[in-house]
């Protein structure tokens, strides 16, 4: 089968890979690029487990081709902490317990992200909603919405200081 | 099922306060010709069981295996040596395992 | 208000606070590895042929095709597994027939429900994997098939096994039928029960089959050496059961087959037995390849055991002051394909939070064209919990009395006989009712089209088998293995056991899971058992390793050891020359490891008895729509006696994340089939289990009557919560729209059909 090239940028670093047209972003991230970081919960795009951004919009991984992935910027939870130092969204998942077995948490985590870019002080209500499209089964939500509402309190601050 | 109290003379050697021993219907029935009760005099669990082995042969491998004990209402798995007081109640139930 | 309410006693140092998780970190930065994450050079991808037919036998399977593609470097089918004993073996609640689990595995004469395994291949791409399944061709000849309990236990029902005579009927039924087994327990005498009664209430129901929702979808990678030894990466909840019943199916010794436990992505019991495992191991043999397989979301619905469905009609006789005199529960279950749903739980557990002195509880444990049903959270607790604390609902309102009164009125104490036999001996159930009263929800008012809906559960909670060891480093950090499964935080809560009892910080004890080469056994973390039973080997390890401390101060001090304690992390002195010796700390000592005998480790194996029940009570505000039926969860309190949380917040996700699925249950989830026996709905976009915005912050209260025979007190947290939420939703939406629901899930059709009269 004839493999096509694609050029694209991955947690700011260049990367390019080979993929069939049929692959999805999800399997070439964690079959080809080793990012297994990124989770496959129902390949069908309902559980959010493989949650990514391209070019800053969260999208289920599984959902796009890697082809799709050409001239784009990928980023996963991989690219989350900067260096050594965690996203106070991750840090805050591990304060408030906002998880258990975990495996949803890199998907949360990426569409969390994304909710504080585009609007830093939610409400309860904003988050659930905006979470909704991925699937915890071993909290209930509680702690996954008091982590990423304390996390916003927290860059709220950090950004007047 | 049965679950008339049939007393068992020959497990007891006459002790003051022997340890009451009580099996759940279906187990009765299906290893001890549906003799539910029984009056044992034994230190620990092994003592109890191996009691229990004499009268009905094979019996005490399928209380090893298949069964949980509440002593005096405490669930404890079937440990050798669990102790047994004097005069209390020991009811062997289906092993309990969860989600 | 605060989400949560504790009643704590004695303050410990480390015990009850809430330090971030030791496995935290790569969980959040995604290099945690679960079951799919695991890699080796030279690996192959399984695949697996599944049967597109409820019920057909097999007549023949050639896989000539397949095995000639490019890139198949083998394929399997049951005949590379050796036939097993028909024989149930073990305790009959959970009763192993491995005639029947190899067939689970891989079909054999016949397939028994769609989605059962009937071959697989491993080969060098998903891709050819994929092509190669559909070169496998399999002759079948279908066969009528029965989906519903009611339907399978009909005398001209077809049958899943031809010769299958129910047991626990005497005397035996001459003819076959789907009820595998029929079990009745019961204490008093239920007749004169209810004739003595003032009022009876009873009514039947019915649930529909749910399935756990673990995220992480089954996988594992397995490689198999020419010398007969194997390694295995599986994301379980015992891989030491992975191994045992692995080896077994094989027809390998277990000291071949060496398990390594990736972190598991959800479990709720439905990890509790192999299903990927068996079949990589084969293909691995066969290929000389490591190989994996990693399910679909469709497959993980289809393949591996949801939980069971039911019928159920329970009756209770109660006096005009609201005492409970008679209590009887039929309880029918769908086991799937194959024998063992949890029946047995459901009757024994049904009326065990009270003190009822005439009681029978009769259960059939029945066969269909479905997936052999698994463990979920309680298996079998919540599913009789919905159907006994609707009718205690219905029996408080008819005699006007309050629902968590009526309840407390009857409540279970120590010395309270049970169904299953033995007395209970353990406090906590009125306290849990009585905390739950007191909750400013329970008091709070209601609007139109709104109601509220209590419930209380029981479960055993489970001790057992657990391994631990205990290493001191010589820099004086701690290292505690288990053989624990850790689902969900367990090695925090096992490391602040290990650091209380030591004395030590707890970032000094760094905890893992050990593979089943490196620890001894330990069983599966199932049964809220792992902070309970692994606790007490972890804190008789580290007692042990205290004592070994102690020694070598002693011998450090050239003092006798019995004048040496430890206190406070510190070995000190207590003899008469007391004041000449600075207490000696962990770390002080473990430098002088070599010259002192050595390294300082103690391993300690237990079979841990003395568990105490879990107890929850719940409450559940809705609101329905007029309109379109549907149910808006508005508030939800679950108070559970956890004996001692270690943890607090791990302690609250697990009420709270019991209750979501208890929501989920009684809401919206369900099996749907269509008249080919498929299921319809394999994937979570129709099969909807509660996301974020379903459910509102669900508050806990964290009851803690300590359990005597854990050193601290534990009771195991992780079921009990989830075995009244199913009824306190039923009971809230009852009431909500004035009418009994009878029937889960309460989906907004069903609804509207109660609220216009049926029609």
């Amino acid at each position: 089968m004839t493999k096509h090239h694609v050029t694209t940028t991955v947690n700011g670093d260049a990367v390019e890979f080979l993929c069939e047209a049929h692959e999805t972003l999800l399997e070439v991230l964690r079959d080809g690029l080793g990012l297994t970081g990124t989770k496959e919960g129902c390949g069908t795009g309902d559980c959010g487990a493989c949650s990514v951004t391209i070019d800053g919009r969260v999208v289920c991984s599984c959902l796009v081709l890697g082809v799709e992935a050409e001239g784009k910027a990928i980023q996963t939870i991989e690219g989350m902490a900067a260096g050594t130092r965690l996203h106070p969204l991750q840090r805050k998942f591990l304060e408030h317990a906002g998880l258990q077995c975990g495996i949803c948490t890199p998907g949360i985590l990426v569409a969390a992200r994304s909710l504080l870019e585009r609007n830093p002080d939610p409400t309860e209500e904003e988050v659930r909603y905006w979470l909704a499209g991925n699937l915890c089964r071993c909290t209930g939500y509680n702690k996954i919405i008091d982590a990423v509402l304390d996390a916003a309190r927290e860059m709220r601050g950090a950004d007047h200081a | 099922m049965t679950s008339e109290r049939v007393a068992s003379k020959g497990l007891s050697t006459g002790a003051r306060c022997p340890a009451r021993v009580i099996f759940t219907g279906d187990f009765s029935d299906r290893y001890t010709g549906s003799v539910r009760e029984f009056e044992i005099e034994a230190n620990n669990l092994r003592g109890v069981i191996k009691k229990l082995d004499e009268r009905y042969p094979g019996l005490g491998e399928r209380l090893e295996k298949e069964t949980t004990v509440a002593i005096d209402g405490e669930i404890h798995e079937v440990d050798y040596s669990q102790p047994v007081r004097p005069g209390c109640e020991i009811f062997f139930i289906p092993k309990i395992e969860g989600g | 208000m605060p989400d949560t309410m504790t009643f704590t006693k004695k303050e410990l140092r480390v015990v009850g606070t809430r330090p971030v998780r030791p496995d935290g970190v790569p969980k959040v930065t995604g290099l945690a590895r679960f079951g799919a994450d695991y890699s080796l050079p030279g690996m192959l991808w399984g695949r697996i042929l599944r049967s597109p037919h409820a019920h057909a036998r097999i007549r023949s399977i050639d896989t000539s095709k397949a095995q000639a593609l490019r890139g198949v470097k083998a394929v399997m089918t049951s005949a590379d597994l050796p036939e097993q004993k028909f024989e149930y073996v073990g305790p009959e609640r959970v009763a192993v027939n491995f005639w029947h689990m190899t067939r689970s595995v891989m079909a054999r004469e016949k397939v028994l429900f769609e989605g059962h395994p009937v071959a697989a291949v491993a080969a060098t791409s998903k891709t050819i994997a994929e092509e190669a399944l559909g070169l496998i061709e399999v002759d079948y000849e279908v066969l009528p098939h029965v989906i519903d309990v009611e339907d399978a236990m009909k005398p001209d029902a077809p049958l899943l096994f031809e010769d299958m005579i129910t047991r626990g009927i005497e005397p035996a039924p001459d003819r076959p039928s789907n009820i595998s087994k029929r079990i009745e327990l019961k204490i008093g005498d239920v007749e004169a029960g209810f004739a003595a009664a003032d009022e009876i209430v009873e009514s039947s129901f019915k649930t529909a089959p749910v399935h756990q929702g673990y995220i992480e979808p089954q996988a594992c990678l397995a490689r198999f050496d020419t010398d007969g030894q194997a390694e295995l990466w599986a994301s379980s909840q015992g891989h030491f059961v992975i191994r045992a019943l692995s080896a077994r199916l094989l027809g390998m010794d277990i000291g071949n087959l060496r398990v390594y436990p990736a972190e598991i992505g959800g479990g709720f019991g439905g990890k509790n037995v192999p299903y990927v495992e068996p079949v990589a191991l084969v293909l691995a043999r066969k290929s000389g390849h490591p190989v994996k397989i990693v399910l679909s979301r469709e497959e993980v619905f289809k393949g591996c055991g949801p939980a069971a469905g039911s019928i159920m009609t329970v009756k209770i006789g109660i006096k005009k002051d609201g005492r409970i005199v008679a209590a009887a529960g039929v309880f029918k279950f769908q086991a799937g394909a194959v024998p063992g749903s949890p029946v047995m739980n459901a009757c024994m557990c049904a009326f065990s939070p009270y003190d009822i002195p005439n009681v029978r509880s009769v259960g059939y444990d029945v066969v269909s064209n479905r997936p052999k049903t698994a463990a979920y959270r309680a298996p079998g607790s919540p599913i009789s919990a919905y159907a006994v604390e609707s009718v205690i609902d219905m029996a408080a309102a008819r005699i006007s009395m309050d629902p968590l009164q009526f309840r407390l009125k009857n409540v279970a104490k120590p010395g309270t006989p049970t169904v299953w036999g033995p007395k209970h001996a353990h406090e906590g159930f009125a306290e849990t009712i009585r905390a739950l009263m007191q909750h400013p929800a329970y008091t709070t008012p209601l609007n139109k089209n709104q109601g509220r809906g209590v419930a209380a559960g029981y479960w055993f909670n489970n001790g057992g088998e657990s391994s631990a060891a205990v290493h001191i480093n010589e820099d004086g950090t701690v290292l505690v293995a288990t053989g624990s499964s850790d689902l969900s935080g367990t090695r925090a809560s096992l490391a602040m056991m290990a650091a209380e009892t030591l004395g030590v910080e707890f970032d000094k004890v760094r905890p893992t899971v050990a593979d089943t080469a490196s620890i001894g056994y330990g069983h599966l973390s199932a049964g809220s058992r792992t902070t309970f039973a692994t606790g007490i080997a972890v804190v008789e390890a580290c007692k042990k390793v205290i004592g070994n401390l102690c020694a070598r101060a002693a011998m450090i001090w050239d003092v006798n050891a019995e004048d040496v304690v430890w206190d406070g992390g510190c070995a000190r002195y207590t003899g008469k020359k007391s004041g000449e010796f600075e207490p000696l700390s962990l770390k002080a000592i473990a430098v002088k490891k070599s010259v002192t005998g050595g390294p300082i480790v103690a391993e300690v194996s237990v079979n841990a008895g003395g568990v105490a029940p879990g107890f929850a009570a719940e409450l559940c505000d809705v609101e329905v729509d007029p309109e379109t039926g549907a149910v808006k969860v508005l508030r939800f309190v679950t108070a559970q006696d956890v004996g001692r949380a270690i943890h607090p917040s791990y302690v609250e996700g697990q009420l709270q994340g019991g209750a979501a699925q208890g929501i989920g249950w009684a809401l919206n989830e369900e099996y749907i089939y269509d008249e080919a026996g498929r299921l319809t709905n394999a994937g979570f976009l129709d099969y909807r289990v509660p996301v974020a915005s379903d459910l509102p912050r669900i508050e806990t209260v964290l009851v803690e009557v300590p359990n005597p025979n854990h050193p601290f007190g534990v009771k195991g947290v992780g079921e009990a919560n989830i075995v009244p939420s199913l009824a306190a939703v039923a009971n809230a939406v009852s009431r909500a729209i004035g009418q009994r629901m009878t029937e889960l899930p309460m989906s907004p059709p069903k609804i509207l059909k109660a609220m216009n009269g049926g029609r």
